[in-house]
């Protein structure tokens, strides 16, 4: 980094003088990129309370066997709100809020590119979400037949079925336009002599997954649009009645259900890619391994939907095709642990809280990784389909796979971005409570469901009840944890901690390390020099 | 930087988000498309 050198232009004083609107203006009208950076973080972190609460009435009611607290509907009900809020309300915004804070800074950038479109890309969420949350208080409920809204199934959701369409159709127009941003600034701003691949993992491996949004969410948006004209406008796509294909749906759903997993984790390769370096104090081992190994990930990813629908029915070259494609996403995963691991050998690491959380990924998205390995497997998944081992898996590489970089990433650039540093103790308590209660909650549904317990449901046989009742302490002690963590960044967003020099940490690599902490309003008034093959990651 | 660079960044920027809002278009009415294709 010492090839870095930041300049500020001879008119620095006055242009550092129109800092921010005051009042609510400033963040209705925000263009700055750490401002929606914030607000998209804010909104993530509010959407996790949401969609966790709503987590805490499906564990409260599988507590114990027979129905305790809610009606079978409105279970239904909590477990597609969950899905869909989680997915797109928490985790997909937390590292759209992660790239607008970092990505310009970490470019040399001094601002996205296309700051306006970022305005509107934030504040459809909120939107999208008063539409959808407005669904619990409708005649009828809120959608209850799953966030994979299979038809014919979803065409029999009451009035809530328009407001859910126009939602995700929102949802998906906020995540393309966040995704167009991403791409132009990453392409068109990046400071003279910061090739492509000398980029930081973290801009990387958002490059390649807006890339997938712009592939996908399009796709989405098609078939949930199908689905509203076969109820509203007479056609039959997906209703067998009229001739249409049922199946045809979930090829499409899954089409752009793949990817959107690598949507939620690539980034969070991206966050561990830069932290491990920091905290072992080694360069990242691999780094230009690291990126065609997303790139290797992004594009099978388009090539293995089929493996969500053995149970549909396929020909046999088609199971086979899914399996072993599904199969080979493991060798580019394995590069990236591999790499990982390698950082750390040898380094001389210490172990603070973001680094704690990124090791705690690197072992439990590996067991998620594993499981998922199991269910590529044909006959094997024809067995655990809809069962609770899917969901076991599906929760390891969701919580403590994204939701545990995002922390990470929170406590590594918390102090960068407020100024002060955030309470050492408690962030370890933090990720000590989270690690154990993540693994009490999730890890007994794999053996829920090898011995059979099905998914979506509100009750169940009495020889599964230990296990329920494990994974349910487990999920409160989890939430509550979780005020820690809020605790923690109200104190640091009110300036309460330690103040912090520009680089936080001993000697990280990356441009953002050469700001002030906090930075500056606007980042980089003119592109910082960097020299020809400097390390930024 | 210039005022020339930085009109030509403007202009790729420009250039870029449009193609990029394009594809995405291209796929949303190439899948509806697929869909009347099947049905």
């Amino acid at each position: 980094m010492s090839s870095v050198t930041h300049q500020q232009p001879p008119d620095a004083e006055p242009h550092q003088q129109h800092g921010p609107a005051k009042g609510l203006k400033r963040w209705i009208f925000a263009t700055n990129h750490k401002d929606i950076g914030t607000l998209y973080l804010l909104f993530s972190l509010a959407m996790f309370f949401f969609g966790g609460i709503m987590a805490l009435v499906i564990r409260s009611e599988l507590f114990s066997p027979g129905l305790q607290f809610v009606h079978p509907a409105f279970f239904n009900q909590m477990t597609t709100m969950h899905a869909l809020i989680m997915v797109f309300g928490a985790v997909m915004p937390a590292f759209v809020g992660l790239a607008n804070w970092m990505l310009p800074m970490m470019i040399g950038a001094p601002d996205m590119a296309l700051p306006r479109l970022n305005n509107w890309s934030f504040w459809i969420l909120p939107v999208a979400f008063c539409i959808l949350a407005s669904t619990l208080i409708l005649p009828g409920g809120a959608p209850a037949g799953g966030w994979t809204m299979y038809p014919p199934l979803v065409l029999q959701t009451g009035d809530a079925f328009p407001f859910l369409i126009f939602s995700v159709h929102l949802l998906g127009i906020s995540s393309i336009m966040g995704a167009i941003n991403i791409i132009v600034t990453i392409i068109n701003m990046r400071t003279p002599g910061m090739s492509l691949l000398a980029m930081p993992m973290f801009v990387w491996t958002w490059l390649i997954t807006a890339y997938l949004l712009i592939a996908v969410m399009p796709i989405l948006a098609g078939a949930v649009t199908m689905l509203l004209t076969d109820r509203f406008f007479g056609t039959s796509f997906f209703l067998a009645a009229g001739g249409g294909d049922p199946v045809m749906f979930q090829h499409i759903f899954w089409f752009f259900g793949h990817p959107e997993v690598y949507i939620m984790i690539l980034p969070a390769f991206g966050v561990v890619s830069e932290i491990i370096p920091t905290f072992a104090r080694k360069p990242l081992f691999g780094h230009d391994s690291m990126v065609y190994a997303a790139a290797s990930i992004a594009f099978l990813s388009f090539i293995v939907w089929a493996h969500h629908m053995f149970t549909t029915g396929m020909p046999l070259t088609g199971q086979l095709f899914f399996m072993f494609s599904t199969m080979l996403i493991a060798v580019p995963t394995g590069v990236k642990i591999f790499n990982w691991v390698a950082t750390m050998w040898r380094g001389s690491m210490s172990f603070e809280t973001p680094m704690l959380f990124s090791v705690a990924f690197v072992f439990l998205f590996t067991i998620g990784g594993f499981s998922g390995l199991m269910l590529a497997i044909v006959p094997a998944d024809i067995q655990y389909h809809d069962s609770y081992f899917v969901v076991a898996h599906f929760h390891y590489v969701l919580v403590p796979g994204s939701v545990f970089a995002v922390m990470a990433a929170v406590y590594y650039w918390l102090p960068k971005w407020s100024g002060v540093m955030y309470n050492e103790t408690l962030g370890k308590v933090h990720f000590w409570l989270s690690a154990v209660f993540v693994n009490l909650t999730f890890f007994p549904m794999h053996f829920l469901g090898l011995a059979g317990m099905p998914r979506r449901i509100p009750d169940y046989s009495t020889q599964f009840a230990d296990f329920n009742a494990v994974a349910s302490i487990g999920a409160i002690g989890f939430g509550l944890a979780q005020l820690l963590f809020v605790y923690m960044i109200f104190q640091c967003i009110r300036g309460k901690g330690r103040k912090v020099s520009a680089a936080v940490w001993d000697n990280p690599k990356g441009l953002e390390w050469t700001l002030p902490s906090p930075p500056p309003f606007h980042s980089f008034e003119e592109p910082p020099e960097v020299s020809e093959g400097a390390a930024f990651s | 930087m210039t005022a020339d660079h930085r009109q030509d960044t403007e202009k790729q920027v420009r250039r870029t988000a449009l193609l990029l809002g394009c594809v995405a278009l291209a796929f949303y009415f190439g899948f509806i498309l697929l869909g009347v294709l099947n049905a």
